[in-house]
């Protein structure tokens, strides 16, 4: 029972946040569906590693994941995460068809919909729609990416903190401390003090 | 590095599924076997790891969670019973890789049960429209997994399908499992396979081969 239902819901936010951006007829929904990719991750399990082509763009259903690099000391920065509603991919491998710089792996089991490359060129030739949607998804992206640059450069640690989990509290909460951390290019001991001097002064 | 990629098995407590399993084990590949017994299955899995505890695999009760997971199906159930096998998975392989392994055999093993224009791969595709079926490891017997080299030559194994990156995958699992791939062709020539490996087992059951034969093409 509980696995139908999921079967019956597999795409359910996918387009639900696709028809946000860009309101979809039955009939294309039917046509989009056909080319998408439906996919379980269990925790732990990588979606993509470094030096392979990153094949799709992956919708989160359900489920968290991470993007991130390794350095030549076997640290891991975490560039990116990604919960329900969101996209992660490498993006630059996706468009180029260039190895990856990224790994992405999933941080809890995950349901995803994946759009392939070849779907994605199909959606491109077919659908203006899908044109719209991906276009306001990779400026998101964009946008987002800038922000985070900024933030990094120019913010302090205790601000870049609070600005993340104001902008991204449900990642906050589900996330391990050390990941956000890495994300935010600080190590683990200085995002714990700066959560015991913003604890303190409550 | 490539990232890993799952593998399901439908079938896999079965000769083919199993030697299959066994040979794509030594790949960078993670298993997920199924089939009706667990018990059966998990004795499958079980080998696999005891002979290469490097290896990933996992026996899994339901098809339709593994196809879920996995990026690459196989389906190494008998003709007869693939058309369930379709019905179930139907909504989870959308666009992924599904192997249709099977010869529709009648069964005596001296004709097909199948109509001689179509296939049982052409079949497969017409129950999961939105999949990639390939036809592969169809011509190879069970045993041959074990000894892909016979009498010192390597055995032969035919893939055909209609996606050109399909394809490839395929051959990738074809020459980790030991034999030498040969991409025969589009889906359409999965009819010609299928009725090769009838010739085979015919010729098997006269001249006995002790189901350890297999195809090779010998060209300059």
């Amino acid at each position: 029972m509980d696995r139908l239902l999921s079967l019956a819901t597999m795409y359910e936010l996918f387009f639900q946040k696709f028809n946000e951006k860009v309101p979809l007829t039955p009939e294309e929904q039917e046509q989009i569906k056909a080319y998408l990719t439906p996919k379980k991750l269990r925790k732990r399990q990588y979606l993509l590693q470094e030096g392979d082509i990153c094949k799709s763009i992956a919708f989160v259903e359900k489920g968290a994941l991470r993007a991130y690099t390794v350095d030549e000391n076997m640290n891991e920065h975490v560039i990116q995460f990604a919960i329900e509603g969101w996209t992660i991919s490498d993006l630059f491998s996706y468009l180029t068809a260039e190895p990856a710089t990224y790994n992405i792996d999933a941080l809890e089991d995950a349901e995803l919909v994946l759009i392939t490359r070849s779907a994605h060129e199909e959606f491109l030739k077919n659908l203006p729609k899908y044109e719209t949607y991906i276009r306001l998804l990779i400026t998101g992206a964009y946008i987002a990416l800038q922000r985070r640059l900024t933030s990094n450069l120019s913010l302090l640690a205790e601000e870049r903190y609070t600005s993340f989990t104001e902008t991204y509290p449900d990642i906050a909460q589900r996330v391990p401390q050390h990941m956000i951390a890495s994300y935010m290019g600080l190590t683990p001991e200085t995002l714990s003090r700066v959560r015991k001097k913003m604890a303190d002064r409550r | 590095m490539k990232t890993i990629q799952t593998i399901a098995i439908i079938g896999a407590s079965g000769n083919m599924g199993a030697a299959i399993s066994k040979s794509l084990a030594k790949g960078n590949y993670r298993l997920l076997l199924c089939a009706n017994d667990l018990n059966k299955v998990q004795a499958v899995a079980d080998e696999i790891i005891k002979t290469n505890p490097a290896a990933s695999a996992e026996a899994v009760d339901c098809s339709v969670d593994a196809s879920w997971e996995a990026d690459i199906i196989i389906s190494a159930v008998p003709y007869a019973a693939e058309k369930e096998v379709a019905e179930k998975i139907r909504e989870v392989a959308n666009q992924k890789i599904v192997i249709s392994i099977a010869n529709p055999l009648n069964e005596t093993y001296d004709g097909l049960v199948i109509a001689p224009d179509t296939s049982a791969a052409e079949e497969l595709q017409k129950l999961l429209p939105n999949a990639k079926v390939i036809k592969a490891f169809n011509t190879t017997f069970a045993a041959d997994f074990a000894t892909p080299v016979i009498d010192g030559k390597q055995a032969g194994a035919f893939i055909a399908g209609n996606d050109p990156e399909a394809l490839e995958t395929v051959s990738e699992l074809v020459s980790t499992a030991g034999f030498n791939p040969i991409v025969a062709g589009k889906l359409a020539v999965s009819g010609t396979l299928e009725r090769m490996q009838l010739l085979l087992i015919q010729l098997n059951m006269k001249y006995d081969y002790n189901w350890l034969a297999g195809w090779k093409i010998l060209h300059q």
